[in-house]
Parts: C-alpha cells; structure tokens; sequence
C-alpha cells in the first residue's frame, strides 16, 4: 500500500523545486494523485468503520463532547503526539512537516441539524450508508479523524505542517463559535485551509456570498392596540411574512430572501401568543444585505407598534461577500487534481467554514467527498463507491498544496 | 467458588478491557487464535454495519480476531452478499457438513461454526444488533484470554427494545425472568448467578464447546450453559456487562414458542441426568391461538428441538481438528 511518492520532504527542502514551474514534477504529481484511489482501497472498511461510529454518536450544535473524545481518540491511536481539545471545545491534531515552510488546516464541523433523541442508528448497504446526519457532516469529520493514519498508511509526509481542526458550535446559532475561536487564537497562521463536507463529491466552494441570517420573534402583549386590537402572533407573523415576501429584490446583484423557518402554537383552540421564523438573506452585494436589513427592521418595528406585539429582530449571522478568484492557484490546484481523478467540479459558494477563512484572508476551498443526499425527512445518504475517489482528491490537493502549486505570484 | 463469590470475581464491565493493544498482546504471548462467529438469517439492515466495525477495528486495526464469519441458514434477503462484500468469509450452514444432513436454527449454525472456524476461542455475536460496537467482542474474549480457568463467557446487557420513537429503557428479558430463572432456581441454582442466560453473545473454549451437543432451536444458550455447568462447574464461567443492546423486539406470542424449545431442551437434560421421569415422549407440537374474524383459531407449530451431538463425535470435524484420534484405515 506505501506509495510512491515525490513527495515532497525533498521538494521543499532550500532551492527546492516548485511543482507548477516544473513540468516533469507536475506529471509524477499527476500520476501519483492518478494512483491514490487503488493505494487507498485497503483501507475502505476502516473508513467506513470510522463513518458509522462517529455517525450513531448524537452530535447537535453545542453538545459535540463525545465526538471530539472520538476524534482525538483517533487521533492518538494514530500517534499523533500534538492532539487535544482547544479552549472552545474543538477537536485539533497536528502533524509537523518536515520543514514546516508552510501550515495546512483541514477542517471539518462535528455537529449536525438532528436533535439527540431521534434514533442515530446507521445502516450499512451494498452500496450506500444510511443515517441521520451521515453526510453533514459525520462524513467530513470521520474522513478528518483517518487522515493521520491514511498519510502513514500511504507513506506520506508531507513537508508542511499539517493541522486537522474538527470544530464545535458551527451550525444555527453557534455561527460557527469553535472555529472563529480557534483561528483568532492559534498561536501560528495558517497558508492555506480545506472545508471537509460529506457531500456532493465535485463541490468546489472557494467564495462566500455576503449572508444575513435573523430570527424574527413575537409575543402578544396583554394589552390591546388602541388602533388594531390585539391579534393571535400567528396572525401577526403572517402580517410580517407578506411585507417580506413584497420586498422588491433587484434581479442584479443576485440576492435573495428564504425562509428557512417557522414556528408557533401548541393547540387547535388556543390562539398562541408567541410565535417566530427564521430567515437568510444572501446576495453578492454587502450594500444590498445591508439595505435589506434595514427594510425588515423597519417592516419589524412597524408591526410591533401597530398590533400590540412585541416583535423583534434578532440578526445573529453576518458574513461579507468575499473570497479567491477562480485564477487563484489553489483552485486551480484542486481542479486539476479532480481532473486527474475524472471529477466534474461543481464550482459555487458556501457560507460553511470556508467563510470564515475568507474573512481572515486566508485562500481555502471547500470540496465534497462522495455523492449522496441530505434529506430532512428521511436520514441522509452516502454512497461508498465514490469515497475513495473522494478522499483521493483531498490527498491529492495536499500533496499538490505541499509541493508548492498552490504559491502566489 | 459459591455463587456469592462467582457473581463478586467473575463479573465485568466491557471498559475494564478498552486497551485493545494489550489484549491483542496478551493473545499473541498466548498463542491463541480467535474466530468471530455471525449467525444469520435475513440480517441485511444490520450485518453490514457489524461487520465493518468489528472488522475495522478488531481484525484490521487490532488483530484481535483471526477470522470473521457469517453463517448463514438460508437467507432470502441480501444478508450474504453484504456480508460477503465487506470482507467477510460467508458460509451457507446447510452445503457443509452435508453428511449430518440439514438442519435450521441458530444453534445449527453454532454447532457447524465449530468445524468451519479455525479459533482455539469462538466467539458468537447475533446479526441483528443496531448498536454494535467492538466491546460487544473484546468484552466476552478479554477474561478467557487473562484467565484459563475460564471457559465460557456470557454477555450481559441492558436491552432497551427498539420502537418507532427513540428507545424505551429495559423491558427486554421476559422469558429469563418468566421461565429460566425459576427453572433455574428450581433445578441449577447456581446458574441463576448469570444475570442473562438467554443473550445471544457468548464466547468459549474450542475444548469445551466440541464436547458439548447443540439444540439446534431455541434451547441453544440453556443447553450450553447446563452442559458446560454440568461438567466443569460454576468457576468454568465468567459474564461480562456489555452496557446496552438495541435489538428488535419480539411479539410475546413468540417467545412462548421459544419458551416451548427452551423447555423441552431442560426437560431433556432433566431426564438424562435422571432427575426427572415422564411416562410418555413428550409432544413436539405447540399450539398458540391466532384471532382472526372474530373467531379464534388454534395454530399449531411443530418444535423438535433437535440436538446436534457434541462435535467431537462426528468424523469430518476429529480429521480437521484432532487428525491424531482418528484410527488409520486399514492398508
């Protein structure tokens, strides 16, 4: 299983070369990326093995401990002598290079949207893993979890530091807590960083589009509205809902208003006085998002005071539009690593982990491992036939990263 | 070793032997070799997942295990296929040992593993396990391998069954608490010690197991534990605590057919240990009443509870194992 590697202890040593001038080094990295998915099919089932157990561990946002204790327990098992929990709660390993010129972070977020009393079993097919949460992101953080064990199987080593952060608090509000915290506070920059997500193997995220997410809550106040009565906060929210569903959205800058979420009432005869929704904005001008703010602020208020409900808006989560340009080496890279694999990117942007690279300045992708499906009704979905081509990716962009291709002019 | 001191020194917690390293140390300086055994009929939700994990982490990432195999009794569903293509060795019990002829039931299965498994320690985990983890293997090999005065190891768990809506805590156990135990506090005191007569994780000594008929039904587990009882005594066993086990419930109207097998397999070590007498064979037929239309019906279903002689008897088996006894033939 030891690959052949030109690997890059020796292309990073002083005077060394540079993959992207170099074409005779970029055909041996071709052809070593080339070889990866056979050098990695022994150790399918431990991937897979790896899939299920973190997957049946109930993992919503801010109650991920035992998953990091997964983790880093993987992480030893592997001999990693730098693993432990940061401050925030985040799972980190380090793997020191052989130089150490450069500083790699993999990153994977270990919660999911499903609630801890629904049932986490895992089921294994001939073709495909089913469970609730599998593709996002049990997948992402199991493949991080092997990475150690994976490079040693394959006898890599890579001449630059490498560092796996399986973060907590990312998803809903968390807004991503673990891994703001653990870049504001990591004692060494990082060059380059990679997003792990389960799904869709092709994902080539390397912007983010400016994002606003809010809650809009209601609650009734005892006292009438001398104007309009008091109204159930169902009835109130809906109010709310048609002034935003009339927000005129420009077809250019590309901007748009979800709502993602809705929620009131416990009974048929009782008319609840409280009720709240979830909405995101996202568009690829931050002077729309901000416009758009201020237009549900005013909507928001004007509600409150007309109908006797306390109706506020919370704004929780925003991210400025941002990123690399597709020139940029590093997607470049990593399209030509899926190339070499037969790929086909799915270029686009992501408001994951990858935003919050963007709003350090530091150049980072996000790419997908295996096809699948996430699903809200039924339990997500993976297919095991394109993991390892999956995983062949992300060791090929960090062969590719280390041997120098992703170097800005 | 009375029953205070057997349930005090010869129980365990699965954590008590986490570090995988050193049991897989503690086997090698040993010279043991152990075979994992999945009895199964039409498993194909769980096996997949049983056999990726157990043999990720207990063959590939620690060689604890030397072999995993599926017995299969005749599936109708994907179970060997599955099987078969996450790295297992898949046996269909009925094209082995054709010359026993062809039985159905678990402990059909058990009984050919012995022949098919290579272990000096077998160790037999049911197909249907939702929450399978590695503990439910190392945790019954782990006191055979530091002990040898220990021969068999039974599991013990907390069984919360499976419904549509999360788990409901215990409830599992019906026909231990209903029949075995008092059976047993009646006839084998001593077994009432082990907390879980019935589960279906256990692991033993090739050198006990081979000495030892198999009910090929429902009576597999009783059978082992009062023929091994019966010949090596209360300290030959050790049980450990496996923590809990999510498996499929069972309607009660069949568990009183595994009440009938279970029975029938007591009633026949009673009456060859000549503690008890019947005047009469006793009936192999259970009758249960189904409700249908208003009217009841009386459905009868035929129970035989078939043993397998110890396999020490049969031919095929002492060539493979034990070349040294078979009498040379003649020139």
């Amino acid at each position: 299983m030891p690959l052949r590697t030109a690997t890059t202890a020796e292309s990073s040593r002083p005077g060394r070369r540079i993959a992207e001038n170099d074409p005779e080094m970029m055909l041996e990295l071709r052809d070593t990326v080339a070889e990866l998915p056979n050098a990695l099919a022994p150790l399918r089932e431990e991937f897979l093995a790896n899939l299920v157990m973190l997957g049946q561990i109930p993992a919503p946002t801010g109650e991920e401990s035992e998953r990091v204790r997964f983790i880093l327990d993987r992480f030893l098992e592997s001999g990693l002598s730098e693993a432990g929990e940061d401050e925030a709660g985040n799972a980190v390993g380090e793997i020191p290079g052989t130089t150490g010129t450069r500083r790699i972070m993999l990153v994977a977020h270990l919660d999911t949207i499903v609630p801890s009393n629904v049932d986490h079993n895992v089921q294994v097919q001939t073709d495909r893993i089913l469970g609730p949460g599998i593709s996002d992101n049990s997948l992402g953080a199991s493949v991080l979890s092997m990475i150690p064990l994976c490079l040693s199987q394959l006898n890599i080593k890579l001449a630059s530091d490498l560092k796996l952060v399986a973060t907590v608090k990312s998803l809903h509000r968390g807004n991503h807590a673990g891994f703001k915290f653990h870049l504001d506070h990591m004692p060494e920059p990082v060059d380059v960083g990679i997003c792990l997500e389960g799904v869709q193997l092709g994902r080539l995220d390397y912007f983010s589009i400016g994002t606003l997410r809010g809650d809009i809550t209601c609650d009734v106040r005892p006292v009438q509205s001398r104007s309009y009565g008091s109204e159930s906060a169902i009835a109130v929210l809906n109010r709310i809902i048609n002034q935003l569903l009339n927000i005129e959205i420009p077809q250019r800058p590309f901007t748009r208003i979800n709502i993602g979420k809705l929620r009131a009432g416990v009974s048929y005869d009782i008319e609840p006085d409280h009720a709240d929704l979830g909405f995101e904005v996202i568009s690829h001008s931050d002077e729309m998002i901000a416009r758009l703010q201020k237009r549900i602020e005013d909507i928001v208020n004007e509600v409150s005071a007309r109908h006797a409900v306390e109706a506020k808006l919370d704004c929780f989560f925003r991210r400025e539009a941002g990123g690399i340009p597709f020139s940029h080496p590093l997607v470049q890279a990593v399209l030509g690593v899926m190339q070499t694999l037969g790929i086909e990117p799915d270029q686009g942007h992501s408001p994951s982990e990858l935003s919050e690279f963007i709003a350090r300045g530091i150049p980072a992708v996000t790419i997908g491992l295996t096809t699948g499906e996430k699903n809200r009704k039924e339990p997500d979905q993976i297919m095991i036939e394109p993991l390892l081509t999956g995983i062949a990716q992300l060791i090929g962009s960090l062969l590719a990263i280390d041997a120098g291709v992703c170097e800005e002019e | 070793m009375n029953r205070e001191q057997w349930l005090a020194e010869r129980t365990f917690h699965h954590s008590r032997f986490w570090d995988l390293q050193r049991l897989v140390e503690a086997k090698q300086k040993k010279g043991l070799t152990i075979s994992l055994c999945l009895p199964a009929l039409n498993e194909e939700a769980t096996i997949g997942k049983e056999i990726i994990i157990l043999k990720s982490e207990l063959y590939d990432r620690y060689p604890l295990v030397d072999e995993i195999a599926v017995i299969d009794s005749g599936s109708t569903d994907q179970t060997r296929e599955i099987a078969a293509q996450f790295g297992a060795d898949v046996y269909l019990a009925k094209e082995h040992l054709t010359e026993c002829g062809d039985r159905r039931g678990k402990g059909e299965n058990l009984w050919k593993a012995l022949h098919l498994l290579k272990g000096d320690i077998i160790v037999y985990v049911d197909s249907d396990i939702n929450n399978i983890h590695p503990r439910f293997v190392y945790g019954l090999v782990a006191p055979l391998i530091h002990d040898e005065s220990v021969h068999y190891v039974k599991a013990f768990y907390d069984r919360p069954l499976a419904f549509s809506h999360g788990l409901r805590p215990s409830g599992g156990g019906r026909v231990t608490e209903i029949l075995i135990r008092p059976l047993f506090s009646l006839f084998y005191p001593d077994l009432t010690a082990i907390i879980q007569p019935l589960s279906g994780e256990y692991a033993g000594r090739r050198s006990i197991l081979e000495q030892i008929p198999f009910p090929v039904g429902y009576g597999v587990e009783t059978a082992m534990l009062i023929d091994i009882y019966e010949k090596m005594g209360l300290e030959a066993f050790a049980q450990t605590d496996l923590d809990t086990r999510v498996h499929r419930n069972q309607e009660t109207i069949d568990l009183g057919r595994m009440a009938f097998g279970i029975l029938r397999t007591l009633f026949n070590r009673l009456t060859r240990q000549q503690r008890m007498h019947f005047e009469e064979q006793l009936p192999t037929i259970m009758r249960q009443h189904i409700a249908s239309d208003g009217r009841f019906e009386l459905k009868e279903y035929l129970i035989e509870e078939f043993e397998r002689p110890p396999i020490l008897e049969v031919d095929a088996y002492r060539e493979r194992f034990h070349p040294d006894t078979v009498a040379s033939s003649p020139e």
